[in-house]
């Protein structure tokens, strides 16, 4: 109990960044050139037009000014209008949050157990050609472009084996597998770069602890070599290994961007992109604000997780 | 090049003695989704391709994108181009059963004129009457002869809506239109759905479809408009069947459709028009002999080797089937590639190497490499030119605000050549910051006030003639543009924006 009052205490002092992380958000969107009316009036609207909804919009106030009444509907629970889609900024987000973390769910699902797996192969028959071969796959992995790896897994799996459809999304109410269908794919590519991540950072928890002493004490007391792996070894890489997973899941969100983008999803990576393109600055502010409270959120669980994973950890 | 592929330019053929029925959903995978279908604010093509489906006016424009009666049945201009009577088609329906008066045209026409991005438009208004429940008329104060030609416009469309929506918001109106479709299901970023309005009234004075005009039949039962904002997602859409429908295809991507008989790309031209714009307040380029150095370099084959797209050299800011196009007015600015003229203006401007920076962006890759092969141009006739690469938004604001250090950009304008002269007013002085030009002023007053024709012919030439002798724009070329379709869509037609009433699935 007393751990998780002071993990609480630890979600409330992040508020402040997350607060910092707003108005930096704020001050960095204003200042990128280009103009949110123009987007919205479009290329045949006349100058007066363009001035026209920028008062409308409020963007001819002073920045100060723009800054304050944006953070009292903050505190007002307000997170903004979206200039350019005329929904909430909480709705639009939590709209596309479904996809987003259908996406993050699959793909972590995938790949947890493949790098975790492909690492601790690796660790164990370090130097031969299976460790070699692992960190190769892992390789290429981390280094394929993603948006590359998206459209030649489009084009077998959807245009030429027609099994998988080649974009667009199916909520989960429509059925499951239409909803599995739809999302497997692009969890595929996107855990790709995550299975190579967490297989490395994997393989080299697991070496530093293999040349331990309590290993090799392990082994000189008889205990079978998939216990001394499994049981003594493994869990000592638990807690980088955890740190990666927490990272990679910090990923997902963010960095789903490409993979919306080729496979069409509406989700969360793909609003920000429009949105900052589009200079939608109460959706970029308000997105970013709500993505700081879910990465605050995990690092969180990742403390919890931690405290199971290790009972030595303390939260002082 | 298309030329790997089946490219049809006239329309997709429809199949040997199959006949048009009803019935169907066309899924159609296109660039994006609309922001707001509230026609008054709208202004962009992914918008604008949905309203017109949803939505009519007045009047429309044709196949030939000259004006044309569509809610109206006749339409009446006084000699002296200031009143303009509208007598109504009756028994038009909204999608809400409600028939169309004079009261929802009025009601409309306010609307417009309190909210629309394109207000201005009716900013000569004098007042409007409803004598009777099908007749409206609009009165000026100033003679207005192309107000007809203005009104067709299918940006910013003054569609004719519910008196029901008069006070509702911008981008708040319900979406209640004449049109041969009605809205369905809409889910941001992912999909939009539209129904075939079961009760929609066709004008059936007329033969068949002409353009945005004419007699419309709705065949399919829902067109869905699937959002996959990648070409080759796209493409592989189509390819792989989830989609029978596609825009937007980049020639480079049409070789995928080479071995694909049950597929086919639709070629548009014209489409668009390239233009290189000069900042005419900024530094160098204020100085109009400096402006026409710049245009004196542009060689355009080079340029169109460099982009690769579907182009065609025209010197022209209209087409051939505009009855105002006079190309032997723009031929002497056309593709000049003089050195010895850069030379000489330069020296006349007294130019000492300053700096003209050549901004473009990194979203559309036709304008970044026009201006990469410019700034080789200005630099090989001794401009000291730079490029500067920026994103979309930064560069399309600048344009149409004149913000940031920029000298020369190049954009490409869809509707102005099509429509002609009264669409390219805003253009002309916006993107070059054109400011107290007064023989350009007289010329346009002059354009806006000749009820004939030929009066109207010469005061554009003056106007083209001023645009491009002062470099305000520098033409590059005509443009076109892919479409791909499979074998299952039938009777779909070339045409500026894509239309799916009288499209029918196989």
């Amino acid at each position: 109990m007393r751990e998780l009052r002071r993990l609480s205490l630890r979600f409330l002092n992040a508020v402040p960044v997350i607060l910092l992380v707003a108005v930096l958000t704020f001050f960095l969107m204003h200042l990128l050139p280009g103009d949110p009316a123009v987007v919205i009036a479009g290329q045949d609207a006349s100058p007066q037009a363009v001035a026209r909804i920028r008062t409308q919009l409020g963007l001819d106030r002073p920045l100060p000014e723009q800054l304050l009444v944006w953070l009292a509907n903050l505190a007002r629970g307000n997170f903004g209008t979206s200039l350019a889609l005329n929904q909430s900024v909480l709705a639009a987000v939590l709209d596309r949050l479904p996809v987003t973390l259908s996406l993050a769910a699959i793909s972590l699902a995938i790949t947890v157990p493949l790098g975790i797996g492909a690492g601790v192969i690796a660790g164990y028959k370090r130097n031969t050609w299976i460790d070699q071969s692992v960190m190769v796959i892992a390789l290429l992995g981390v280094s394929l472009p993603g948006f590359w790896i998206a459209i030649l897994s489009v084009i077998l799996f959807s245009v030429q084996l027609k099994w998988l459809p080649s974009g667009g999304y199916v909520p989960l109410a429509q059925g499951a597998w239409p909803w599995f269908a739809s999302l497997i794919q692009p969890a595929v590519v996107l855990a790709l770069f995550q299975i190579g991540f967490l297989a490395r950072m994997t393989r080299s928890a697991m070496l530093d602890v293999l040349d331990q002493d309590f290993i090799r004490a392990a082994r000189a007391r008889g205990v079978s070599e998939w216990s001394a792996v499994i049981k003594h070894a493994f869990r000592n890489t638990l807690i980088p290994v955890v740190t990666a997973a927490g990272i990679i899941l910090s990923l997902l969100i963010g960095g789903s961007v490409i993979v919306e983008q080729v496979f069409a999803l509406p989700g969360i990576g793909r609003l920000i992109v429009q949105a900052i393109l589009a200079r939608d600055y109460p959706l970029v502010q308000g997105t970013m604000l709500l993505l700081g409270f879910a990465f605050v959120a995990i690092n969180l669980l990742l403390d919890i997780v931690y405290l199971l994973v290790d009972p030595r950890v303390r939260y002082e | 090049m298309a030329s790997a592929a089946a490219v049809a330019i006239g329309g997709v053929p429809r199949s040997a003695a199959a006949q048009p029925h009803a019935g169907g959903t066309l899924v159609y995978a296109n660039i994006s989704g609309p922001g707001t279908l509230d026609p008054y604010v709208s202004g962009s093509l992914v918008e604008l391709e949905i309203i017109h489906h949803i939505y009519e006016g007045l009047v429309e424009m044709d196949e030939h994108y000259a004006w044309k009666p569509m809610l109206a049945s006749k339409v009446e201009a006084s000699p002296d181009a200031k009143t303009f009577t509208f007598t109504l088609r009756k028994g038009v329906k909204f999608s809400n059963g409600k028939e169309m008066t004079s009261a929802d045209v009025l009601a409309s026409f306010q609307r417009y004129q309190k909210l629309s991005t394109n207000a201005s438009i009716l900013a000569d208004a004098d007042g409007f009457d409803t004598p009777d429940p099908y007749t409206f008329v609009v009165r000026l104060k100033k003679p207005n002869a192309v107000f007809l030609d203005i009104l067709k416009s299918p940006t910013y469309p003054l569609s004719i809506m519910p008196a029901e929506e008069k006070d509702k918001p911008a981008r708040e109106a319900d979406v209640i239109g004449t049109g041969p479709y009605t809205l369905g299901e809409w889910a941001r970023d992912s999909h939009l759905v539209l129904n075939r309005n079961d009760g929609y009234v066709a004008d059936t004075s007329a033969p068949g479809p002409d353009g945005f005009a004419g007699r419309k039949t709705a065949y399919l039962d829902h067109i869905r408009y699937n959002f996959v904002p990648e070409a080759n997602a796209r493409v592989a859409a189509l390819q792989s069947g989830d989609a029978n429908a596609a825009s937007d295809i980049p020639p480079e991507l049409s070789k995928r459709f080479a071995d694909r008989k049950d597929l086919s790309l639709l070629k548009v031209f014209p489409y668009c028009q390239q233009v290189f714009v000069t900042n005419s307040q900024n530094g160098p380029t204020a100085n109009p002999l400096i402006r026409q150095a710049i245009a004196a370099a542009v060689n355009v084959d080079e340029i169109l080797d460099a982009t690769g797209q579907i182009a065609q050299k025209n010197a022209s800011l209209l087409y051939a089937f505009s009855p105002y196009y006079s190309p032997e007015v723009a031929k002497p600015y056309y593709d000049q590639h003089n050195p010895a003229k850069v030379k000489e203006l330069l020296a006349k401007a007294g130019y000492k190497g300053e700096k003209i920076v050549l901004q473009t962006n990194s979203n559309y890759a036709y304008m970044r490499d026009a201006i990469l092969v410019l700034n080789e141009q200005l630099k090989a006739d001794g401009i000291n030119s730079a490029v500067e690469v920026v994103d979309w938004t930064t560069n399309a604001s600048n344009m149409q605000r004149g913000t940031g250090n920029w000298n020369v950009s190049t954009t490409g304008f869809c509707s102005q050549p099509l429509l002609g002269p009264q669409q390219w007013r805003v253009m002309v002085y916006t993107f070059p910051q054109v400011k107290g030009d007064a023989e350009l002023d007289a010329a346009y007053t002059k354009f806006l006030t000749s009820p004939d024709v030929q009066d109207r012919k010469a005061a554009w030439q003056e106007i083209e003639h001023r645009v491009l002798d002062q470099a305000y724009m520098i033409k590059v070329a005509d443009l076109g543009g892919l479409r791909g379709y499979d074998s299952k869509v039938q009777d779909m037609t070339a045409y500026f924006f894509p239309r799916y009433w009288n499209v029918w699935m196989k």
